[in-house]
């Protein structure tokens, strides 16, 4: 355990020490502001119109027209920021050989792929911390409710752990930062988009394939509408990532 | 204590490792010798437990890597060709992490410890992408150490090194090899293994050519000698001086003379086989082979030398005690 927490440390730091996790962080804050920003100043010009027009405003309200949305937008900066995360986490260990280290310690491969994805995950609870302060000018201002705004922040921390869990497990397949990018990137666009399939093919199959989609499962979240499917399919996902990955790291030993 | 048993390993179709065994006892230097590409590193990744062996056994103390992974690990330090560092980390912090992942008690203690003993107390503050080559080594070397382990495995522990960084390198590992630590250390570099260790397993293409002393290693020809009339009766008489173990012909009136191992005297077995050459018109007759020679002639064609009638494709008898 102490192993585990150790590499994970070591990873977190790692984002600390290299402008690559400056750049992420500092860009993610600014994004995120800059789109509560926008929102918020359109969100109480609408507000505005609707409290002037004879057919009432009564529907408009800061969760469902400001928080749902601010929260899929910070997803779709997720979806292309955390493959930028995840590419090193094997890719560069085994690029500067420093795998040898991890390798010939008194490890098992599960307490490596645990560590490191540890580490991830810590990072990416900085990088949500960041956007705190959009919810604390919320509270500031309006009356946003608590729950709506937990389950966005759960439901958006499980869905970029899936992330970074699929990009962890490309980053394992080859030595190249740039091609664990690359890769991770195509298959978190495809998991992402498969949710259109349920419009496009509307059969048993695009239900299918729209259930498989990562996107799909935010829907109810984001309403704050706490579903232990949604829970339980992020947390199979991650599992099933992690599994393989670990599989992977075990294979190295024996290839 | 480290024991390997017909190691084999093949990646692919590519047959890396040819059927290794040998042995090392407890607190003993051996250099593993062998142009690049032998199967050195792949031998030594075995040994420490990075990768698996297609058939075969590494056992340290008795133990298999396989079996106890976590039990025999804690007690091999492993330094790669490549040293497994974290360039962005300061020296203290690596060493630090490398004695939390190795599982030390203390693990500020036992990095203080091992930063000191490789001489780097000065820069531990240090970013590790900023240290010179031999420093780095240093670094790498330091995690190695960290645990304090019986066994050290080191992979070319002085290549791409300055001449004197390399003489600072070889100190340190004639001090860390004092006393019980067992060692195995890779080299290309046959200067090093002279200075360092006491024997060498010699591979070439994936096998075991020779694992012998270096002294007898080295001298394992007596002599070598050119006569103008070769022949079955020259041969005869040269082979009949007492002494003589072995004649090897090379042609061209060309002898390799091989002592007998309780030959301590070389010289005055050379002085006797002179006398017989003398008849046959001795043209030239020169002293033992050198370290550099043996590994010459041990490592050039494909596979063991027939001349030594393909006895050491296994450990010699010598080493087997």
């Amino acid at each position: 355990m102490r192993a585990t927490l150790a590499i994970a440390r070591r990873e977190l730091h790692q984002y600390f020490e290299t402008p690559m996790g400056w750049l992420c962080l500092c860009g993610f804050v600014l994004i995120t502001g800059l789109f509560f920003a926008l929102m918020t100043t359109d969100y109480s010009i609408q507000a505005g119109q609707a409290a002037m027009s004879p057919y009432g405003g009564q529907d408009i309200n800061v969760n469902d027209w400001l928080i749902q949305p601010f929260f899929s937008n910070t997803a779709v900066i997720l979806l292309l920021l955390c493959p930028a995360l995840s590419m090193r986490l094997f890719a560069e260990d085994r690029r500067q050989r420093s795998m040898e280290l991890l390798l010939s310690s008194p490890l098992n491969s599960a307490q490596i792929v645990l560590g490191k994805y540890l580490g991830a995950l810590g990072f990416l609870a900085v990088l949500l911390f960041g956007t705190l302060h959009t919810a604390l000018i919320l509270y500031w201002l309006g009356d946003p409710d608590p729950g709506i705004l937990a389950s966005n922040y759960l439901g958006t921390f499980l869905l970029a752990a899936s992330f970074l869990a699929v990009g962890m497990l490309t980053s394992a397949f080859t030595d190249s930062q740039v091609v664990a990018l690359v890769i991770s990137f195509g298959l978190l666009l495809g998991l992402w988009i498969l949710s259109w399939a349920d419009s496009l093919a509307p059969s048993t199959w695009g239900g299918v394939l729209a259930h498989i989609s990562m996107l799909s499962h935010m829907e109810q979240m984001s309403k704050g509408l706490l579903h232990l499917e949604d829970v339980a399919y992020y947390l199979s996902f991650i599992g099933f990532a992690l599994f393989a990955t670990w599989q992977r790291v075990e294979a190295w030993r024996w290839q | 204590m480290i024991r390997v048993e017909q190691l084999d390993k093949r990646y692919g179709s590519f047959h890396a490792v040819r059927q290794i065994s040998f042995e090392v006892r407890k607190g003993e230097v051996v250099g593993l010798l062998g142009p690049n590409g032998a199967g050195k590193t792949t031998t030594m990744r075995i040994l420490c437990g990075c990768i698996g062996a297609t058939s075969g056994r590494a056992l340290i103390d008795g133990k298999d890597v396989l079996e106890d992974p976590r039990g025999v690990k804690r007690r091999i330090g492993y330094l790669p060709e490549v040293p497994p560092l974290y360039p962005n980390m300061t020296v203290r912090d690596y060493v630090r992490f490398a004695a939390t992942i190795k599982e030390v008690d203390d693990v500020n203690a036992a990095a203080d410890r091992a930063i000191g003993r490789v001489g780097l107390s000065d820069v531990g503050h240090r970013v590790i992408e900023h240290l010179s080559k031999g420093f780095r080594q240093r670094v790498g070397l330091a995690q190695a150490l960290v645990h304090d382990p019986d066994v050290l495995v080191l992979d070319e522990p002085t290549s791409g090194l300055d001449p004197a960084q390399r003489v600072e390198i070889r100190e340190l590992l004639r001090e860390l090899a004092a006393g019980d630590r067992t060692v195995i250390l890779s080299t290309h570099v046959l200067g090093e293994v002279e200075a360092v260790a006491e024997r060498v397993v010699v591979i070439h293409q994936g096998r075991v050519v020779a694992s012998d002393r270096i002294a007898d290693l080295a001298h394992a020809g007596a002599a070598r000698l050119r006569i103008s009339r070769p022949g079955a009766e020259a041969s005869a008489a040269i082979a009949a001086v007492s002494g003589v173990s072995a004649l090897h012909d090379e042609g061209g009136g060309l002898y390799r003379v091989e002592a007998a191992a309780d030959v301590s005297d070389k010289e005055a077995l050379r002085a006797a086989i002179a006398r017989a050459a003398v008849d046959f018109g001795l043209l030239e007759l020169g002293a033992a082979e050198g370290l550099e020679d043996a590994y010459l002639r041990l490592t050039s064609g494909s596979g063991p030398d027939p001349r030594d009638g393909g006895r050491p494709a296994s450990p010699s008898p010598q080493t087997e005690s």
